[in-house]
């Protein structure tokens, strides 16, 4: 891309992909070449180029001992992703507003609906737990529509376990990955992780990502290398986005 | 061109040791999952140490790229990237994120990422010493000298073509078409060696 911002300065060659593999982009220039990620194939192939060249730099980094303090604190993280999560009962206007959304006939309807019904029957809280006073995070909810063709996608997010649940699947190529990513307004999209290939997955959402999922946020789906974007950003074709809504 | 002599056998051994922890990690082994992180986590926190120029943070991020390695490995398939690049570019990326969301916080000068050195690998780098690391490094030292040096900052420092422009105290401009006609020599001379 071309500065013209700073005229009698010669700009230089287009070397926007190199530039995105790098981090050098920032801004609005950097949200341009995230598009161009998403819209020219080629495009991303050359990003692709340009970051497994670049990683041959790593072998110069010194390595330094992690303190042994993080070791403990994932195991800890780990332990707690796999332990019950805290039950909640939904109050009851979460109820009647889950009920008026699955009177929609369409599939996306019907899977929320089923989502719904896996919301309400989860467990009441066992008596030696300390009640919960205040009422419980409603659960977001989003229809998430396939850029091509294909049926839709329905993803519920409950704030209490931090786990979305995602009804339905996207068809993803031999070889790849179909990744999860929320995008809050004008930011840079967030990855969720990788896609369980599953038609009920379901997903832990990182802990500093919870803040951003609210209502209005996007939830994308990417198809990308095996095991996900190397590089934290989407690298591949979105094949269907949707909207959180509360 | 400086090569890098290896031990073929320990170069494959750890390459392969790391590929079948990761395989393992997927499969949801704790085990094998604290075996990626034996075999990992000094790389990857000195990735992280050196872009955040934080040890607090670096921790944090670390902490986070770890979480991420347990959910993505169930996808990872042996034969594309090596397994060190793609769990580094994770650490890198991760890392580019936390110094972002510190507004203005201190970062590590350029001088100080242009320190290190060329092609000179660790010992501990041995999953990494490999022909494409000795032709980029080559590519790397066929190019102008400030170029050269942007470059190295830009991918050590995580720096971004405004702070390299204001560390160099350059305009905004001329940075970019510095690092652009960088970039171009460093193509031309990667696609003719590739």
């Amino acid at each position: 891309m071309q500065t013209p911002d700073e005229p009698g300065i010669d700009a230089g060659p287009d070397m926007t992909a190199a530039e995105l593999a790098l981090g050098l982009l920032d801004g609005a220039e950097r949200n341009v070449a995230l598009r161009r990620l998403v819209d020219e194939p080629a495009f991303a192939a050359d990003v692709e180029r340009w970051r497994d060249w670049l990683s041959a730099l790593f072998a110069g980094w010194p390595a330094v001992e992690a303190p042994a303090d993080v070791a403990t604190r994932i195991e800890a993280a780990l332990d707690a992703r796999y332990a019950e999560p805290i039950p909640v009962v939904p109050a009851n206007d979460n109820d009647r507003r889950w009920r008026m959304l699955a009177l929609g006939a369409s599939i996306a309807a019907c899977l929320l609906l089923a989502l719904t019904t896996m919301l309400a029957l989860r467990p009441a809280p066992a008596p030696q737990r300390i009640p919960v006073p205040v009422a419980a995070p409603a659960p977001l909810i989003a229809a998430i529509a396939p850029t091509d063709k294909g049926a839709p996608i329905a993803a519920a997010y409950d704030p209490s376990s931090g786990e979305v649940r995602i009804e339905g699947a996207v068809a993803v190529p031999a070889g790849r990955s179909a990744e999860v990513w929320a995008i809050q307004g004008k930011a840079a999209p967030r990855s969720l992780g990788v896609m369980p290939a599953s038609a009920h997955a379901r997903m832990i959402v990182p802990a500093n990502l919870r803040p951003a999922m609210a209502a209005e946020t996007l939830l994308a789906i990417s198809i990308e290398p095996a095991g996900g974007s190397p590089t934290g950003l989407p690298t591949g074709p979105v094949v269907a986005a949707g909207k959180l809504s509360g | 061109m400086p090569v890098l002599r290896t031990d073929e056998n320990t170069f494959n051994s750890a390459r392969a040791a790391l590929v079948e922890a990761l395989i393992r990690t997927g499969q949801e082994d704790r085990d094998a999952f604290r075996a990626v992180y034996r075999m990992t986590s000094a790389k990857l926190f000195g990735i992280c140490l050196r872009i955040c120029g934080d040890r607090q943070g670096a921790e944090d991020v670390l902490h986070d790229v770890y979480l991420t390695i347990w959910n993505r490995a169930g996808a990872y398939q042996p034969g594309r990237a090596s397994p060190i690049s793609w769990l580094a570019t994770i650490a890198r990326n991760r890392a580019i994120d936390w110094r972002r969301r510190q507004a203005r916080g201190r970062v590590v000068p350029v001088e100080e990422a242009d320190h290190i050195a060329d092609g000179a690998a660790a010992q501990d780098d041995v999953m990494l010493a490999d022909e494409a690391n000795a032709r980029l490094h080559h590519c790397l030292q066929g190019i102008e000298g400030r170029q050269r040096s942007a470059i190295r900052s830009a991918f050590f420092g995580g720096l971004t073509y405004a702070e390299l422009a204001e560390r160099q105290a350059v305009p905004l401009g001329t940075m970019k078409s510095w690092v652009r006609r960088g970039l171009l020599a460093l193509r031309g001379c990667l696609d003719a060696d590739a």
